[in-house]
């Protein structure tokens, strides 16, 4: 006996077969089976499921997107996922911004710039504890952040004078340091956690942190 | 808020509303764009590009279909003309390849991954044709339309793909069970 041909059988699942064909289908087991697995085959392909992309790939098209113009530029509050949470909380983030950004961007200054004016820190301290209303906090966050990004800045300004990775002053205060920025960024993180700067800032943070505790720790090892 | 108020932010470039537009469909757009470009790598770029024409064309999304399905066309559309685009795509014409890159997903079961697999290893047009028909339930006409070629042609494709299909997860059934594994017990 002749059997149909898996094609004409793959046509079945979708069509009525000619009487050639029901009449082989009657008596021919081999091919009613065959026909149950194609059928079989093509409902399972109808039930699979979705896939859910890899990570990061919001970021990158929301990089793409941004690129293109074809999304709004966030403000500050809305890039710190601050918009809609109350005052007191825009308030107790820009305090975890400010303190740390400064007290890194001071520590810097000090050992980078020594005729730094620090009067303007407390100035903008000042602005900040002054802040009273939505507006006012939300300058003092923008402030907050400026400190926050050239704290982070001068530390690799700082890296690149004192020879960077080759830096041979003592490791532990630039590690002190480097608390203070890990600090600052976790605080950052806390509030927005899903926005890549601020994520790729605390994740080079620790790194940098990690490296200068290896040096330290390398450094014990070498003394005894 | 509803579908309608998300799609017209997102129109007016509030990223909040494209990223609510995503996280809602980008699984299903992406299934369809991994499907047809067979390749994990290629779909991801595929599906951003997708993603960038929908926002691109969103002003002019009216309503007249639902979004599911104006957006679910626009991935098509572009992962096929990015597909055709692609130069260095490895042949499809080999036989069953030995084995295909198919990461674990959660939730994939070992038919469904096998599947998959098979899908992957079926040249080209029939694994198009396959996928527009018998996982995304396309008409014959529409899939003539979205790939150039007579309702007839999808047809003699589509036969020919499941044949095809067949033959390879029976190949693959027959190498697992000398394992001591069943396929379709999943």
């Amino acid at each position: 006996m002749e059997h149909l041909t898996r094609e004409s059988l793959a046509r079945l699942v979708d069509e009525n077969p000619d009487a050639h064909e029901a009449r082989h289908l009657r008596t021919c087991i081999v091919c009613t089976s065959e026909l149950e697995a194609l059928r079989a085959q093509t409902q399972a392909l109808a039930a699979l499921p979705e896939i859910r992309p890899p990570l990061g790939d919001w970021e990158v098209l929301e990089a793409r997107l941004r690129s293109e113009g074809l999304v709004e530029s966030p403000g500050l509050l809305e890039r710190l996922s601050l918009a809609h949470t109350p005052p007191w909380m825009r308030t107790a983030a820009a305090i975890a911004l400010f303190l740390g950004g400064t007290g890194v961007g001071a520590a810097f200054t000090s050992q980078t710039q020594p005729s730094a004016d620090p009067t303007a820190f407390v100035g903008q301290t000042a602005m900040f504890t002054d802040a009273t209303d939505v507006d006012a906090a939300a300058a003092a966050l923008q402030v907050a952040e400026e400190n926050y990004i050239n704290a982070v800045s001068q530390y690799r300004q700082f890296l690149a004078q004192s020879g960077g990775d080759d830096y041979q002053g003592d490791p532990r205060g630039r590690f002190a340091a480097l608390e203070y920025l890990v600090a600052a960024s976790q605080a950052a993180v806390r509030q927005a956690p899903a926005d890549p700067f601020l994520n790729g800032l605390l994740a080079s943070t620790l790194a940098e942190r990690e490296a200068t505790l290896r040096r330290i720790s390398s450094s014990q090892d070498n003394w005894f | 808020m509803t579908e309608s108020q998300v799609i017209r932010q997102a129109a007016d470039g509030n990223d909040r509303a494209i990223r609510t537009l995503y996280e809602r469909y980008a699984p299903r757009v992406f299934a369809v764009v991994r499907r047809i470009a067979g390749d994990d790598e290629l779909a991801q770029d595929y599906a951003q590009e997708a993603w960038i024409r929908a926002i691109r064309a969103l002003p002019s999304f009216r309503g007249d279909a639902r979004f599911s399905t104006w957006l679910h066309r626009i991935a098509v559309n572009s992962a096929l003309q990015a597909l055709r685009k692609t130069e260095n795509r490895r042949k499809r014409e080999a036989p069953f390849p030995a084995e295909v890159p198919v990461g674990p997903r959660s939730g994939d079961t070992l038919l469904q991954r096998r599947l998959e697999q098979a899908m992957d290893g079926l040249p080209d047009g029939m694994r198009q044709v396959l996928i527009l028909h018998d996982v995304e339930g396309y008409t014959h006409e529409d899939i003539g339309d979205a790939l150039g070629i007579s309702a007839g042609t999808s047809k003699s494709q589509l036969f020919k793909a499941r044949a095809k299909m067949r033959e390879m997860l029976t190949a693959l059934d027959g190498a697992t069970n000398e394992g001591g594994v069943e396929a379709w017990s999943t």
